[in-house]
């Protein structure tokens, strides 16, 4: 793996230097290819040349200057005040590494360009979060999609059984980690190793009380900026300092995010949790086909989150009052529109490449199986990254197919499963309808995201 | 590298009077003054304050190289010094400086003179270097430390 680096600062005869010796040490330890141009009062030595420019991954500047970037139009680039180089070269390595930003032409107009800097700030940290996060709902998803298809929709049931220890290990444990490690990673971007304590206690937190995955965001970013404010305005005296990363920020942020979540968050958010629940069971005679739109629309707006998981419950209450061999119309709503969020994020990921990152691509491949197994946290990715977006693709695409599978009279008799369920003799009525419905869905989303989304590059 | 192009052990201060940054650097300009190599102290202090306010100079690991480049210079210049007690000079990690290196350069510096600086700061990252530095008793050992360091 190549990096290269460019290094000035502003009188030009120590840290440029210095910072380019720490890189050049880090670099080494990590193993990682590296050529730093120096750009001091000497002039500049070591200069890369095309190729090297060429073969690099990532191209880091850390500079007190205004450095010309033509050279780096297209490259990922990090680009960081020198003292960063001497502080902390590893980290910024690591970071020029991960990072997605690529830069672009700088014969941008002026406003663009002010925009875009200050977009690079948090979007960078939400970015970061997301990338660490998407593994986990992967490897948790494909896990739960593969217990179902072994051990049927009822395979947690079977204690003992392997269908049940993959739900265990997907659904219970990767699952469960997967907004920790959200909030956590985009409070590490923000404030470094303090902010992974309270980021992750907050995720944690936000999961228990169903905050969802914008609970999450909430607490990733309310983490980082915490850890930061803290670190101003608490000065220890000498001796003490050590204590600061140990003890101190981790308790103090903890506490601040901790009871945040509790008590700012988590009120309004089961409220908003228990509001709709009340709302969906007061309709009554309302027209099937709005019924659907709103089914749809609810599973889709925050991705299993308190609003999601108040229409899901609705749709698995229905299924109480069924008697044998009947299907219910409004737990088909509910699991189709589920399934359409990450369907359409996959078939948009295909039909408009070039508006995904290479991270994105890969997870929209996977939110195939996601999607087909009704798992629709495999489109959080997705909407944690842009969320202004795709959520209301995905609301749209969910609406439809909400209204579609009422008019066409859909039932499902089980709460779960997705495509696994389909198969199933009388478990669903309106088997093509279904499919349908969910497919044309899924099209609508696909394409309006497809229409939103700006190219990456 | 060959120091003794901008240092010899005149320029060195084995133990710092001076309790903050501020009479630290006043403390060092002033020798490089009594050996010649300034037009004008006072501007060059300038120029060495005006260049901290900008960031800090205190690299951390009990390092600081608070430098200045003005016409007020006449020829590039290096002071040594270390301070037992530690000197304030805002170090990223937070840590007093031990060793304070104050560089002097005219406006248009010699190419030479500027390549000792850049091998200096480079070798200053290396904790070795640092140590050695720390370590030595007389000035004669700073200079021969500084000499043997570099390619």
């Amino acid at each position: 793996m190549k990096v290269v680096a460019i290094t000035s600062c502003s009188t030009g005869i120590a840290h440029t230097y210095m910072a380019a010796e720490a890189l050049q040490m880090a670099a080494k330890e990590m193993q990682i290819d590296i050529k730093v141009e120096t750009q001091g009062s000497i002039g500049a030595e070591n200069v890369l040349t095309q190729e090297d420019i060429r073969e690099a991954k990532a191209v880091i500047i850390a500079a007190n200057t205004g450095i010309n970037k033509d050279r780096f139009v297209g490259k990922h680039l990090v680009e960081v005040g020198v003292d960063e180089g001497i502080k902390n070269p590893k980290g910024l390595i690591e970071r020029a590494l991960k990072t997605d930003y690529i830069y672009q032409d700088s014969n941008v107009s002026k406003n663009n360009k002010e925009s875009k800097t200050a977009k690079i700030g948090p979007y960078r940290h939400l970015m970061a979060g997301v990338s660490y996060m998407i593994p986990f709902v992967v490897a948790g998803g494909i896990l739960i999609a593969i217990a179902f298809a072994v051990g049927g929709i009822h395979a947690a049931d079977n204690k003992g059984s392997l269908a049940a220890a993959f739900m265990t290990i997907g659904s219970g444990t990767a699952f469960a980690l997967m907004l920790p490690i959200l909030s956590g990673f985009i409070a590490f971007s923000i404030a470094d190793r303090p902010g992974l304590v309270p980021g992750m206690v907050g995720g944690m937190l936000a999961s228990s009380i169903g905050a969802g995955f914008l609970g999450a965001l909430i607490t990733g970013f309310l983490s980082g900026y915490i850890i930061l404010t803290l670190k101003k305005y608490i000065k220890l005296p000498k001796g003490l300092d050590g204590l600061m990363p140990v003890l101190i920020l981790p308790l103090l942020s903890s506490i601040i995010v901790g009871l945040t979540v509790i008590f700012v968050i988590g009120k309004p958010f089961s409220a908003i949790n228990n509001g709709m629940s009340a709302w969906l069971n007061s309709l009554t005679g309302i027209n099937s086909i709005l019924l659907g739109i709103i089914l749809g629309s609810m599973m889709a707006v925050d991705m299993a989150g308190p609003i999601g998981k108040a229409a899901y419950f609705f749709g698995v209450a229905s299924l109480t009052t069924l008697k044998a061999g009947q299907t219910s119309v409004v737990m088909a709503a509910v699991m189709a529109t589920g399934m359409v969020p990450p369907l359409a994020m996959a078939l948009a990921t295909i039909i408009a490449k070039n508006k995904f990152t290479i991270e994105e691509r890969e997870a929209g491949k996977t939110a195939w199986v996601l999607g087909l197994s009704f798992i629709t946290e495999g489109a959080i990715p997705f909407a944690a990254a842009d969320p202004l977006r795709v959520l209301p693709s995905a609301v749209l695409g969910s609406a439809v197919t909400g209204a579609l599978s009422m008019m066409f009279k859909c039932g499902l008799a089980v709460p779960h499963g997705g495509i696994f369920v389909l198969p199933i003799p009388n478990a669903v009525s309106n088997l093509l309808g279904y499919i349908i419905a969910i497919a044309v869905g899924t099209f609508v989303g696909a394409v309006c995201i497809s229409l939103l989304k700006k190219k990456v590059q | 590298m060959d120091i003794t192009k901008i240092s010899n052990e005149d320029l060195i201060i084995l133990n710092l009077k001076s309790k903050n940054k501020l009479d630290a650097i006043k403390e060092m300009a002033d020798l490089l003054n009594k050996n010649d190599k300034l037009w004008d102290k006072n501007t060059y202090i300038e120029a060495v304050l005006k260049r901290e306010e900008e960031y800090s100079t205190g690299i951390g690991m009990g390092v600081a190289i608070p430098h200045g480049k003005s016409s007020a210079v006449k020829e590039a210049a290096l002071v040594i010094a270390k301070s037992e007690n530690g000197i304030d000079f805002s170090s990223m990690d937070g840590e007093l400086a031990n060793l304070i290196f104050l560089i002097a350069v005219p406006e248009h510096a010699n190419d030479l003179h500027l390549k000792i600086l850049s091998e200096l700061s480079r070798q200053l990252m290396h904790e070795e270097m640092r140590n050695s530095l720390i370590s030595a008793k007389k000035p004669s050992e700073i200079i021969e430390v500084l000499k043997k360091g570099g390619k």
